[in-house]
């Protein structure tokens, strides 16, 4: 096959080689894979046409977990094995999420650490690493078959906001459905990339970005193809879900029912549901009515908007942050770009209005813009698409530092810094003789170590004795374009070599993915015969597509019998490839590699003479 | 390409003096960008990742350095061999302790009613005008070669900006976060 895709000397080659990267959105809701199919980057579809994938995961006894609306079914009759909204869940301890949110349907169990919680389910403990990694393959296997092979790349997209245990959860879940990332990108620039990117816009945009989970707020300049992040913030716990939650209060409390939703996770479930169909409407009509345990109930956008005041108040006073952060007014922002499908409710966009005075672009769909702009970066990144002026300079969104005396935090990293990043700084002993250091790295923009969020602890040990305060200990922090940090410590006055590097506790370390990797593949094997199966169509349609292009270059080299028998395995080999018959595309592919090799030798033979000769004719005539 | 070695303004090809085009500085930042950011070895070996991961972070505290009029004067005086670092009681003159105590004292004085935003902002706008000032005589300093004068300038640059920096907290504090 390989001598059907011979290339003129000089010219392109016929079928050039690209590789398959995608950009993922992997949402709070909804998640969303997008690639550059053809020309432009679009969101790929799943078999029913479907790009949007519900982030829900259902857990069965021994079987493959269901993913998307297949599982959002099963959430009112199985609550506790059906997770959604998991990525509330990456990067929290069981304290922190009990204390987030009201109601989890979920049992929790002792994960790998205390940074990972798992969910006891049917089929065994999941913690949010492997249940996102599900929503992961899903979308990975949704690719392989829109690309027709084994991606080489992705880009995946996290809040701009999230620290840096959720960044290292996201990124071993990645890793555990099998991907390369690339990058993990901010959703806010994802979304900026996704509308300014062809056009030659310069100026200052911000991006509101209302999830399902999360709220980020990002402050852009675009200069020449360069978008600098000047300054983001946000919440990674605001989003959609607290509307639903507030509308669901009302309607409980307006209907004045008997039932105990506390105790009832099947009554609390479709309480939820039906406070989120609620809030649907409302994006479509001004007023409308929710039937409730027999009482009809009547709500409109005014009273919806002074229900979630404070929720607004909170996004709007996170917008006037960013401003300041960035140095900039609101007669700077020349563009407002809205993501998320919580944007779509009237009572958002109208605050956003007016607070900037502006409206906002919303030309691309909210749902679907960050996967775009990841899905372009990814195409980027992985060398597909030549852009010499293309950057993107993100920022570290939460400071970053170490506790010192009297439980303070000294800064080392400030918010809204360039990345990547390595900061150094100096500390000393405060004993005589002292021969060990405790470092407590944090993350966080309070004075207090217990207001910030604990990265790693670590010991420096083997600092020569000294007096106290001449021991000299450099402490690096580096933030790489991820977002992801590691710390070093090392002894500098008497040359020592105490040194110590640490990652956060939250990633998982290599062998762990790999020990997963293996025990997910052993309950696959089912996967590996799809996958058989799948190569070899994919090998026969390329060799088909070879042979067609090879026959349109050169079809004097052969005769009518020639082009009516290798027309004939063609059609039986198509024929195969939809039936999904294993042995019969492997057989045909043969018989039509066998066939087609003479033909390759014959036009081996026209090329390396035409080449001998020099250019051909028809380059002549064009020059 | 090794940044480690260069002084920031020969990284940028500009002239080593206080008052700079941030026009070009800005633009020349982003032509380095374009060479040595980490997403354009996003395909390549761990070793050019990780030094475009260092290249890049020395160009980024290079751009942070000469981008802040307070970070540049100090950065020129280190080039000078100026050490700011310690700084003795007698070195600074008396007036200028006298001014910042002054300043400070109307910080706190400033009333939590309805009229402290505006007190605030005029309280900014007073200190804004002394950063000019002072910046504009650190350049002449700096030009003539008086570094002792140049380095009080810097000492009373350092104050002021304290001061930016805690008006600020007190707006956001009050702004609710």
């Amino acid at each position: 096959m390989a001598l059907l895709q011979i290339s003129e000397p000089g010219g392109k080659p016929i079928q050039p080689v690209r590789k398959r990267a995608v950009g993922i959105d992997l949402g709070t809701t909804n998640s969303l894979v997008a690639a550059r199919c053809g020309g432009s980057v679009e969101c790929l579809p799943d078999d029913q046409g479907e790009c949007l994938l519900s982030s829900i995961v259902y857990y069965r006894k021994g079987k493959e977990p269901l993913v998307g609306s297949a599982a959002k079914s099963e959430m009112i009759a199985n609550p506790g094995d059906t997770i959604a909204s998991v990525k509330r869940l990456l990067g929290k301890s069981l304290s922190e999420i009990k204390a987030e949110r009201q109601f989890i349907p979920y049992d929790f169990n002792e994960g790998r650490d205390d940074q990972t919680p798992a969910i006891r389910t049917a089929d065994g403990d999941k913690d949010p690493v492997i249940i996102s990694s599900d929503i992961l393959k899903c979308l990975v296997r949704r690719a392989e078959d829109c690309m027709q092979g084994a991606l080489d790349g992705a880009v995946i997209t996290v809040p701009a906001y999230f620290d840096d245990a959720q960044r290292q959860q996201t990124r071993d879940a990645a890793r555990l459905a099998g991907l390369k990332v690339l990058r993990l990108l901010n959703e806010p620039t994802a979304a900026a990339v996704a509308y300014g990117l062809d056009s030659q816009d310069q100026g200052n945009v911000i991006v509101f970005d209302l999830g399902g989970g999360t709220f980020d707020v990002s402050l852009l300049s675009l200069q020449k193809g360069i978008f600098e992040v000047l300054a983001t913030g946000g919440d990674t716990n605001l989003g959609g879900d607290d509307f639903d939650y507030l509308l669901a209060d009302w309607i409980r409390n307006s209907a004045s029912s008997e039932i105990d939703y506390d105790a009832d996770a099947s009554a609390h479930t479709s309480l939820l549901h039906q406070a989120n169909q609620a809030k649907h409407r409302l994006s479509e009509s001004p007023v409308v009515e929710v039937e409730h345990q027999g009482q009809s109930l009547q709500i409109d956008n005014i009273r919806f908007a002074q229900l979630c005041e404070s929720l607004l108040d909170r996004t709007l006073l996170i917008c006037t942050r960013v401003l300041r952060d960035a140095g900039k007014k609101i007669e700077d922002i020349d563009n407002i770009v809205l993501v998320g499908g919580a944007t779509r409710m009237p009572i958002i966009r109208s605050a956003v209005a007016e607070f900037f005075g502006k409206e906002s672009m919303t030309e691309i769909d909210p749902d679907k813009v960050v996967a775009l702009g990841a899905g372009i970066q990814a195409d980027i990144l992985i060398g597909n698409k030549p852009a010499d002026s293309f950057l993107l300079l993100d920022v570290n969104p939460l400071s970053l530092g170490i506790e010192t005396m009297g439980e303070l935090v000294e800064k080392i990293i400030p918010r809204n810094t360039t990345i990547p990043v390595i900061k150094a700084q100096e500390f000393t002993t405060f004993k005589d003789g002292q021969t060990a250091m405790s470092i407590h790295v944090v993350q966080g923009e309070r004075e207090l170590v217990s207001d910030c969020r604990s990265l790693a602890r670590f010991e420096l040990k083997g600092i020569p004795p000294m007096v106290a305060g001449a021991a000299k200990i450099r402490v690096e922090f580096q933030v790489d374009a991820d977002g992801l940090l590691s710390v070093s410590a090392r002894e500098l006055s008497k040359g020592m070599s105490a040194e110590i590097v640490v990652k956060p506790s939250f990633g998982l370390n290599a062998d762990t993915i790999e020990q997963m990797l293996s025990s997910s593949q052993m309950n696959a094997k089912n996967d590996m015969k799809i996958r058989a199966l799948k190569e070899a169509q994919l090998e026969a349609r390329q060799l088909i597509d070879a042979t067609i292009n090879a026959i349109d270059a050169d079809s004097s080299l052969l005769n009518e019998p020639e082009k009516k028998s290798i027309a004939a395995i063609i059609e039986k080999l198509n024929l195969a490839i939809t039936q999904d018959e294993q042995i019969k595309i492997h057989a045909l592919t043969e018989q039509l590699n066998r066939i087609s090799g003479d033909f390759a030798a014959r036009r081996m033979d026209l090329h390396v003479s035409e080449a001998l000769r020099g250019e051909s004719i028809e380059k002549l005539e064009k020059s | 390409m090794q940044f480690a070695s260069q002084n920031y303004f020969q990284l940028f090809s500009i002239t080593e003096k206080f008052h700079i085009d941030l026009g070009v500085l800005a633009s020349r930042y982003h032509e380095l960008q374009i060479e040595t950011h980490p997403d354009k070895f996003a395909d390549s070996t761990e070793q050019e990742k990780l030094m475009a991961v260092q290249n890049t972070s020395i160009l980024n505290e290079a751009y942070a350095t000469l981008n802040s009029p307070l970070k540049r004067a100090g950065y020129l005086l280190y080039l000078h061999d100026v050490e700011v670092e310690q700084v003795n009681q007698d070195e600074l003159a008396m007036d200028l302790l006298m001014e910042q105590l002054q300043l400070r004292e109307s910080l706190e004085e400033i009333s939590n009613d309805e009229s402290a935003q505006s007190q605030l902002d005029d309280l900014k706008s007073r200190v804004r005008d002394k950063v000019e000032r002072c910046e504009l005589s650190f350049g002449i300093n700096m030009e003539e070669k008086k570094y002792p004068g140049a380095k009080e300038l810097f000492h009373e640059l350092q104050f002021l900006h304290k001061l930016l920096s805690e008006i600020d907290t007190i707006e956001e504090r009050r702004l609710g976060y």
